[in-house]
């Protein structure tokens, strides 16, 4: 113990001895404004309360039960759990969400970064308009209409990708009926419709970066690439940090783009984490098997955002 | 460091939170669990009849609530068209209905969730079919024992058929010219088949896929697995049921018949199957069908009426379909589907089934039997968008507009094959369905995939049908 930390506890102490000073009353114009934020705040904390923490609660209990909606719910402790764990379907979906989230993701921000930087050069402001719109448009469609028609469009026998292959000399590509082609097309149409929202988030961070500091990164001699790695990247960490945290959180839950385009075929190849709770539940009635997976996938999602978090903190450069 | 110490009145506060918070969690334990049916005015006193909604359009129901409300005018009848792709999503939405304590009083079925309805949520009809038995003969006379009998479960009747769909083929005329092929006999065999795609396919070029099949319960590998003299799950009859053929049906048709089919034991790896499955690879490979996954039926009216594929296996539904299409009677015609060690074919039926929890089940049968008239069905399939139970309504007349010239293929795969019979669909129907539908594709990948394919399935399917559901 040093010298300096003496004063400190002792400074403590006498105050633990003493009697708390009573919190000096609010006024009646604080307890208002209190009032009223807590007024504002409500619907918010109702919502979140009644659409989410009670559902999760309720998905945690459930998975402690059979429950086939028909009968009344039996309790059985780890049994839903332990059979979620010996289920090969449900592990390779685990798989087949976690390969199709790296492929997804990571394609995702690298096509919003590129575009975004490209659509932040010089060209005219109508144009850049066009542009913003267009990459954007795809994330206010319906993912289940989308699908449906990227599914006649990626049909191996009738499908007009396959036919402008073929064009080109190319053979017919199965895309939806091989298992390698399969993810690869489900990832494709994921993407194609989600990267506009991590695309306008680089948008908005391009624009928040001074443009002195690009200047004096010229004056310094850096162009080009080097200009982006060294100036650009660091300073859109942060929104490179939101964009991938939503969007790994999103690709966790896909489940539209496989179930319409492919109903995770061939054999298991493109069935998902989400697609496996919804069979489950809703078409096989194990409520209960259901919620299990359910919880678990939350965990997985917890912990990989935590985790992200954890290494945001030496990877994310704050202004 | 904070300070830990409370005042007296913030104590008193606390507590008076906590035991508020504990009291409302104790009176909302104490309450029954509340339901859709709780809310005010939910409950209006209909009999409420669920039907699968792309099926039964605004005209359709308009046909059904006037017509009935004609014959009953005391009881109040809401017809509640489910929007589903298909019957497995059919099903996911009305027992989401029944545990949001909404659930209808009756709900269209087919064969997919007749067994599945029986066993947990159904009321058999005997009683009301024994009581108005002189009013139901005219029924029974006019609909094929086959079908009433897929209806059955463990003796019992749980559902009047109004409609059936076999897996009949479905062949382009545009494609037969240009192959310069003739029109099927009806005793065509399995080689007649292949020979015929492979003729289509020589003289149709690259973009033309012969045979297009969907990869589902009804119409896929299933009508292959009984023309081979197989199935998927060893197939038997339940005893009983002979209160309904004793009392409705002449000797010769109540041969044979039971109390309703039991699909049991997996056999997926049984030699036959694996012929099948060995034979739809052997198609693939030579490019003269579609894979398991490229096939739905979502184009396939499409590319068949544009003369892409050359035939496919459809029920009577498709009459209707097509000639929305564009395709005149002349353009396409229909056949058995062809004989392999046996001729047996496959079909999916539908009606009503009255739900325990209803509390109108008198209503309900009355809707049961007016949904299952000649005049009903009239006027509810004017457009032939499926095959009517009733016999006696498939006649040249209502299917000059649209075709096929051979429509009598329709009924007559129950009249002469009388051994034609339902879908395999246990109560784990949907389990059922997805290992199907999961190995199908891995085992048609290539030929040395069938084996371990079907080895994997008859596992999965053993897991299945040792669940209770």
């Amino acid at each position: 113990m040093t010298d300096t930390q003496t004063p400190r506890i002792q400074a403590v102490r006498p105050r633990a001895a003493t009697p708390a000073a009573p919190p000096p009353k609010a006024s009646a114009r604080d307890r208002g404004t209190r009032l009223l934020a807590a007024l504002f705040l409500a619907p918010t904390v109702v919502g979140i309360v009644v659409f989410t923490v009670v559902p999760i609660a309720g998905s945690i209990v459930l998975s402690l039960f059979h429950w086939n909606v028909i009968d009344d719910p039996e309790f059985a402790g780890a049994a839903n759990y332990r059979e979620v764990f010996t289920d090969s379907t449900v592990l390779v979906s685990f798989r087949n969400t976690l390969v199709f989230m790296v492929l997804a993701v990571a394609l995702q921000l690298l096509i919003a970064l590129v575009l975004a930087l490209a659509v932040n050069g010089r060209m005219p402001m109508w144009l850049r308009s066009v542009f913003r719109s267009a990459f954007f448009f795809p994330l206010v469609l319906s993912a289940a209409s989308i699908s449906v028609v990227m599914k006649y469009l990626f049909n191996q026998d009738f499908g007009v990708v396959n036919w402008l292959l073929g064009l080109v000399g190319i053979a017919p590509v199965p895309w939806l009926t091989s298992e390698n082609a399969a993810m690869t097309a489900v990832v494709l149409v994921y993407v194609w419709q989600q990267f506009g929202f991590s695309f306008l988030l680089f948008v908005g961070g391009l624009n928040n970066i001074p443009k002195e500091i690009h200047e004096a990164a010229s004056l310094d001699g850096a162009t080009g690439l080097r200009k982006h790695l060294s100036v650009t990247l660091p300073l859109l960490s942060p929104t490179l940090l939101v964009a991938s945290v939503v969007g790994i959180i999103n690709a966790l839950q896909v489940f539209e783009q496989p179930y319409v385009l492919t109903n995770g075929g061939p054999g298991d190849a493109t069935r998902t984490v989400v697609m496996v709770i919804y069979e489950s539940a809703f078409e096989q009635l194990r409520f209960g098997e259901a919620s299990a997976v359910g919880v678990l996938l939350f965990v997985l999602i917890m912990a990989v955002t935590a985790l992200q978090f954890r290494l945001s903190r030496r990877f994310v450069h704050y202004q | 460091m904070t300070d830990a110490h409370l005042t007296r009145r913030t104590l008193l506060r606390y507590g008076a939170y906590g035991a508020g918070a504990a009291a409302l969690a104790g009176t909302a334990a104490s309450w029954d669990r509340l339901t859709g049916a709780d809310i005010p005015g939910r409950d209006d006193g209909s009999l409420v009849v669920a039907t699968l909604g792309p099926a039964y359009g605004p005209e359709a129901v308009r046909t059904l609530t006037e017509g009935f409300k004609e014959v009953h005018p005391d009881i109040k009848l809401r017809i509640n068209a489910v929007q589903a792709v298909d019957w497995s999503d059919f099903f996911a939405k009305i027992l989401t209905q029944i545990a949001a304590g909404t659930a209808p009083d009756l709900v269209y079925v087919a064969t997919e969730g007749v067994q599945l309805f029986a066993e947990r949520l159904g009321v058999a009809l005997d009683k009301w079919v024994k009581r108005d038995a002189d009013e139901l003969r005219e029924y029974f006379a006019d609909v094929h024992p086959s079908l009433v009998e897929s209806m059955m479960y463990e003796g019992s009747l749980y559902q009047l058929p109004v409609e059936f769909n076999a897996a009949d083929m479905y062949l382009n005329r545009q494609v037969l010219d240009r192959a310069g092929a003739g029109f099927p006999a009806a005793d065509w065999t399995r080689d007649d088949f292949t020979a015929l795609l492979r003729e289509m396919k020589r003289s149709s070029g690259s973009q033309f896929t012969p045979y297009f099949w969907t990869n589902r319960l009804w119409g896929g590998v299933v009508p292959w697995l009984f023309a081979n003299g197989t199935n998927l799950l060893a197939e038997s009859k339940a005893p009983g049921g002979r209160w309904l053929w004793d009392g409705f049906y002449p000797a010769a048709e109540r041969r044979g018949r039971g109390g309703g089919f039991r699909w049991t034991t997996p056999q997926a790896t049984d030699v036959r199957v694996e012929e099948a499955y060995d034979y739809l690879a052997s198609l693939i490979q030579e490019d003269l069908c579609t894979r398991p996954e490229g096939g739905n039926g979502q184009n396939l009216v499409g590319v068949f009426s544009t003369g892409r594929v050359g035939v496919t296996p459809a029920g009577g539904f498709w009459a209707g379909g097509l000639h929305l299409a564009g395709m005149k009677a002349a353009d396409y015609d229909v056949q058995y589907f062809p004989r392999w060690r046996t001729q047996r074919m496959q079909f999916g039926a539908a009606g009503y089934a009255l739900l325990r929890t209803s509390q109108r089940q008198e209503e309900a049968w009355e809707f049961i039997k007016y949904a299952a008239r000649r005049d009903t069905l009239m006027r509810l399939f004017e457009t032939n968008q499926t095959t009517p139970a009733r016999r006696s309504m498939l006649t040249a007349d209502r299917y000059r507009e649209t075709g096929p010239r051979h429509w009598q293929v329709f009924y007559d795969t129950l009249d002469k094959f009388p051994d034609t019979g339902p879908i395999p669909a246990p109560p784990q129907v949907a389990e059922v369905e997805q290992v199907l539908l999961k190995h199908t594709g891995t085992a048609l990948a290539s030929r040395r995939s069938v084996g371990p394919a079907l080895r994997r399935m008859q596992n999965d399917l053993e897991r299945a049908m040792e669940r209770e559901i």
